[in-house]
């Protein structure tokens, strides 16, 4: 880029740096590399053992089993579901709200961040929320799995601090525009946010996916089960031994299948963020734009 | 920006939009129309109209379809309406307590024999069907000990989702006992030259030292399939406890017999003939080892038939076998609660007597021939077809997916019940079967299965940790036989004896 | 860079003095689309997060689900008095601190430095693919991860292990000792988490005006005084929220790691109180004193963010509130 960075120096931090992020990135990816590789290979040469990066004999049969029944589809489409509607209640909430609490002017500001703060200290339980949920009527339906989660405190303010770092200035010549508060956040704060609507749609997104725990409790229909349920009761019930050891043992599923169950509800998430990426860059763009 | 601005726009309209049109009605999604419980709606109970029921039971691998052939087969013999709420394994229980909290029990729910639940029918969640049992045929037919190893303070509260009491099998490889001339052991000392021979003498013959002659995973001493309890009951011990005439109780790992037992696997594990790492070894690992033929001997609630066909895959001679779990004195082994669960009925969804008299119908029907059939083999033409004095299984995998989820379920005792026409298996499969039999006349009893112990309630799974924990490092050899004493002390200190006198209070009390 | 702090604290637009009950009116009805904007988020936290608080009580009583809230009976500080009398009530606190604060000490600054290597990488496909690459652990379970852990370093062909046996003729029981067992736990969250820790440092990053990094430039200074003096202030603020949101958790260990990595053999460093309440609630679902537990920890969580909070204030820094 400048003339100047090319100084020995520099280029011997940009040769260290970069081998020893590749060297990080091949250790966060090769579990997930083997977990695929076996997936992908015949049960009889996973029995026999060994570290598998890439499958001697290439099989389908796991594959081929879960896809037998549409089972694992149809809680895929539920997840997909919760996942992009919930999202999109959760960006929409939480910079509706961030956006006042970043005005440091507004009164009642700091009663009711220190009324948000407080929740994510103490929290009622399971039961008591529980209540809450069916007497709104959401129970056996997916706004369950949605609306009670709709503002995460500890993203709300880490945006509303993103948004307090947003110059002043920007806003005001909106104002003068004839916008009103609510246009100001469409209109300037949030397109100059992107980065951070990004991270927390990212995060927001992570969060209902792996979701699993409020679906046992609030769904009653199995159909409507999120990936995540299926997924745990294939793969924890069969590996650890948290759980009632009074339960009968479940017919175990050989490992290729709980691998290929693995791979087949982690990908499509996995898949999120290389597209998110670009708005990162995108972030940066505007960046130099709002000096 | 403008397109920005326009798509955020458009993605908040569609949410509101769906908002909306949630709250106004509540047909938005697929939300299935299971959303009111039956119980709402008693309808007087015409023997006409079928009989809504809805059962709460675990989640197996993957829920059938609703409504599917059999469903509906037991819905027309039993004259119901049936409808099953799987339930997740890793949320069960606290489903079940919400469930409890909300009042929105459904009519049967399976729930296990844990003090929580215990104390629940204690205070009239469910209702006591101990006095109904003796109308209904196929009910009062059953051995009394399967109802006996539920009752609470005498009372029972549901029935037993039947299985096996003396499931404990001694599996072994034949092929490498011919090869080695090895017999299967009974004594202590023959268990420990087995699993020296073992895992010394190389019976794979691929010149490395990889076998052993048993392998641990870290459950080994937990619950009723303690490989310790095990071992020690073939010797002579006791299940778990001893009770004396006066009513006094020792836990089994005071007892010679167990600290023999530990005293085995110690010596096995300073000389390194057992897994190193048994202390983390999950069960799923341990499987593997098995399966891939580097053990010899398991002693475990499986079926050898099953073991040998996972081997075959890798090691195409091996050669399994199964034989009873025998010590010096003949077969001896430690009787389980035979059930894998309690299916109770709530007061709460099943309001009246007679309400509750159809569901004890219901599931009396479940044990009727052409219901013990359909549960335990599916539909005839579809899962099995009959030959002679024998069923032969058609389609093992719709079997899996279709009946055996209903199997684990609801009432069943396999061939032991209502059966004349078994199901046809290998030799090896039917050795194994029939050892489970056999065990069920040599199984020792453990005394306080069901007797009530506050100290128990309160901190049973602390006491049982702290001592389990001993008993590890017993055999990493982490604390010598002085240690272990003193780990007996501080459990007894730390409410054993409480425990201890609690027990003999309440065995006392229904000796009576 | 202070300026930049000074400005994005105070409004400039508005300069109406704050806090004369005189004004408040006009303040409100100048704010009115402020307060618009605020009440479907108050009444979310009302509705999903305030009702239920009552369930707090239940620490206070001998809560059974067959009895409910109403009729289950009042005992007081019972289920307190139980906790900090327990016999291993001192080694769950210690266990529970020291990993704690190895965790802030240990984890919480990688995920800082592994964002900022990736910052300096000028090759965006390059900075794409590690960025993709070392997320991807976050969405592993911990029953995966600790299986993987299990066959890299369990005595019994583990991988690392038959490595040190050919290197030192040696094997070492990882997962069995009790001085490895906080090396192993934090080395887990490390592999699992840092990645996805980067993600809002990465935001943060995101945002800083590249015209600055020209004018130091041209300034004539180099990559270290950049990263300090351009970089790092910009991040900052959001540095120090989530380090003191993290002093909220303080005492949250992570049930499920630690549960699994668990042995009779180390269970005198690992135990903490998350896996102690599991274990207690296994005989009886003991609602009351879990919640009891659970709000000993809130509270001292609630201390830690109050203190560090008025600390960060006091030191100039915006802070949560």
């Amino acid at each position: 880029m400048m003339t100047q960075d090319k100084t020995i120096g520099n280029r011997i931090f940009d040769l260290l740096n970069g081998f020893l992020l590749l060297i990080i990135a091949l250790l966060c990816v090769l579990p997930f590399v083997y977990v695929t590789a076996i997936s992908f290979t015949s049960p009889a040469e996973v029995a026999k053992g060994g570290l598998i990066l890439w499958p001697k004999e290439w099989s389908l049969a796991a594959y081929r089993y879960i896809f037998s029944t549409d089972t694992l589809f149809r809680s895929m489409l539920v997840s997909i579901y919760i996942t992009v509607v919930g999202t999109l209640i959760n960006l929409l909430f939480t910079s509706l709200m961030a956006y006042p609490l970043a005005k440091t002017h507004l009164r009642g500001r700091q009663t009711i961040l220190l009324g948000v703060l407080i929740t994510m200290l103490f929290s009622g339980g399971m039961i008591p929320t529980y209540f809450v949920v069916k007497e709104l009527h959401l129970t056996n339906t997916l706004w369950s799995l949605m609306l009670p989660g709709a503002i995460s405190a500890f993203n709300l303010i880490v945006l509303k601090n993103f948004f307090q770092q947003i110059p002043d200035g920007l806003e005001d010549s909106a104002r003068i525009d004839g916008c009103n508060d609510v246009g100001v956040l469409f209109r300037i704060v949030l397109p100059l946010s992107l980065p951070a609507m990004a991270t927390f749609g990212l995060f927001y997104a992570v969060g209902h996916w792996n979701q699993f725990f409020n679906a046992i409790l609030y769904i009653n229909d199995n159909k409507l089960y999120p990936i995540q349920v299926l997924l745990r009761q294939i793969v924890i019930l069969s590996q650890s031994s948290i759980g009632d050891t009074s339960i009968e043992q479940t017919e175990i599923q050989p490992l290729t299948i709980r691998m290929a169950v693995i791979v087949f509800a982690t990908v499509p998430i996995l898949l999120v963020y290389p597209f998110l990426q670009k708005h990162f860059a995108k972030g940066v763009m505007l960046g130099s734009v709002k000096g | 920006m403008t397109k920005k601005w326009a798509l955020l726009m458009g993605s908040a309209m569609l949410v509101t939009t769906v908002l909306s049109a949630c709250s106004s009605n509540n047909n938005g999604q697929q939300e299935a129309n299971a959303n009111q419980p039956v119980a709402d709606n008693p309808a007087p109970a015409e023997q006409a109209e079928p009989l809504e029921l809805t059962i709460a039971a675990h989640l197996p691998g993957e829920a059938p379809a609703e409504d599917n052939p059999f469903e509906l087969a037991l819905e027309k013999y039993t004259n119901s309406k049936l409808r099953f709420q799987w339930i997740p394994t890793s949320g069960y229980d606290d489903k079940i307590n919400v469930m409890i909290a909300s009042d929105e029990l459904p009519e049967i729910v399976k729930v296990s024999y844990v003090p929580n639940i215990i104390s629940s029918m204690q205070n009239d969640v469910f209702w006591e069907i101990g006095p109904y049992l003796k109308d209904y045929t196929n009910l009062s037919a059953q051995p009394e000990t399967y109802y006996n190893n539920i009752k609470v303070d005498g009372k029972l509260y549901g029935l037993p989702v039947f299985r096996p009491v003396g499931r404990a099998v001694l599996q072994y490889r034949k092929d490498w006992f011919d090869a080695k001339s090895l017999t299967v052991p009974k004594t202590l000392d023959e268990w420990y030259n087995v699993m020296k021979a073992v895992a010394e003498g190389d019976p794979d013959q691929n010149g490395k030292k990889d076998t052993y002659g048993m392998m641990l995973d870290k459950n080994y001493n937990q619950g009723v399939a303690s490989t310790l309890t095990r071992l020690s009951v073939s010797q002579g011990g006791p299940n778990k406890w001893k009770v004396d005439d006066q009513g006094n109780f020792t836990p089994e790992f005071m007892t010679d017999e167990f600290l023999a037992t530990m005293k085995l696997f110690n010596r096995l594990y300073e000389e390194q003939l057992i897994n190193q790492d048994f202390a983390v070894s999950d069960v799923s690992v341990i499987d593997k080892a098995y399966e891939s033929g580097r053990v010899a001997i398991r002693i475990s609630g499986g079926n050898a038939q099953s073991m040998q066909t996972n081997l075959e895959k890798v090691v195409p001679t091996a050669v399994m076998d199964a034989v009873g779990l025998e010590g010096p004195e003949g077969v001896r082994v430690p009787g389980e609660n035979g059930n894998a669960g309690i299916l109770a009925i709530p007061k709460s969804s099943v309001k009246s007597e007679e309400e509750l008299k159809r569901v004890l119908t219901f599931l009396d029907q479940l044990l009727d021939k052409e219901m013990v059939y359909l549960i335990n083999k599916g539909i005839e033409g579809t899962h099995y077809k009959v030959e002679g004095d024998f069923t032969i299984p058609l389609d093992k995998e719709a079997d899996a997916k279709e009946v055996k989820p209903y199997r684990d379920v609801l009432l069943q005792r396999g061939e032991s019940y209502n059966m004349d026409k078994p199901m046809q298996q290998t030799p090896l499969f039917k050795k194994n079967n029939d050892v489970v039999i056999e065990n069920e006349k040599h199984v020792v009893a453990n005394p306080a299965l069901t007797l009530l112990s506050a100290t128990y309630t309160d901190r049973g799974a602390d006491l049982e940790q702290m001592i389990t924990d001993a008993q590890t490092k017993f055999i990493m050899g982490e604390i010598d036989e002085a240690g272990w004493q003193a780990a007996i002390e501080q459990w007894k200190d730390a409410g054993g004896a409480k425990m201890i006198e609690e027990y003999k209070e309440a065995y006392l009390k229904v000796q009576q | 860079m202070k300026q930049d702090m000074v400005a994005s604290a105070g409004p400039s637009s508005v300069n109406a003095p704050k806090g004369k009950p005189g004004y408040l009116l006009k303040d409100l009805i100048r704010d009115k689309w402020l307060y618009l904007m605020l009440l479907p988020g108050v009444l979310y936290f009302l509705i999903f997060k305030y009702v239920p608080m009552y369930g707090l009580l239940m620490a206070f009583q001998d809560y059974k689900p067959y009895t409910g809230f109403l009729g289950s009976p009042w005992v007081g500080f019972k289920h307190f008095e139980r906790f900090f009398s327990e016999p291993q009530f001192g080694m769950l606190f210690k266990n529970t601190v020291i990993l704690a604060i190895y965790n802030l000490a240990f984890f919480f600054p990688l995920p800082i430095i592994l964002a900022l290597m990736m910052n300096e990488v000028r090759h965006a496909r390059f900075k794409n693919f590690v960025q993709t690459l070392v997320y991807i652990p976050h969405f592993v379970s911990w029953v995966v991860v600790v299986g993987i852990f299990y066959m890299l370093f369990t005595t019994e062909n583990g991988i690392i292990n038959e490595l040190l046996y050919r290197l030192i003729g040696e094997k070492i029981a990882f997962l069995l000792e009790p001085e490895w067992f906080r090396t192993m736990i934090i080395s887990q969250s490390i592999w699992k988490e840092v990645g996805w820790g980067t993600v809002i440092f990465l935001a943060a990053l995101a945002g800083v005006d590249l015209q600055q990094y020209e004018a130091a430039r041209i300034d004539g200074a180099g990559r270290w005084r950049q990263l300090w003096h351009i970089t790092l202030p910009a991040i900052r603020s959001t540095i120090i929220i989530l380090f003191i949101l993290r002093l909220g958790n303080f005492l949250d260990s992570g049930f499920e790691q630690i549960f699994l990595m668990l042995t009779p053999t180390n269970r005198e460093v690992g135990e903490v109180f998350d896996t102690y309440v599991y274990t207690k609630g296994m005989t009886q679902a003991q609602y009351s004193y879990s919640a009891a537990v659970g709000l000993f920890k809130s509270i001292v969580g609630l201390v830690l963010v109050l203190g560090s909070n008025w600390l960060a204030k006091r030191f100039g820094e915006e802070g949560i509130y």
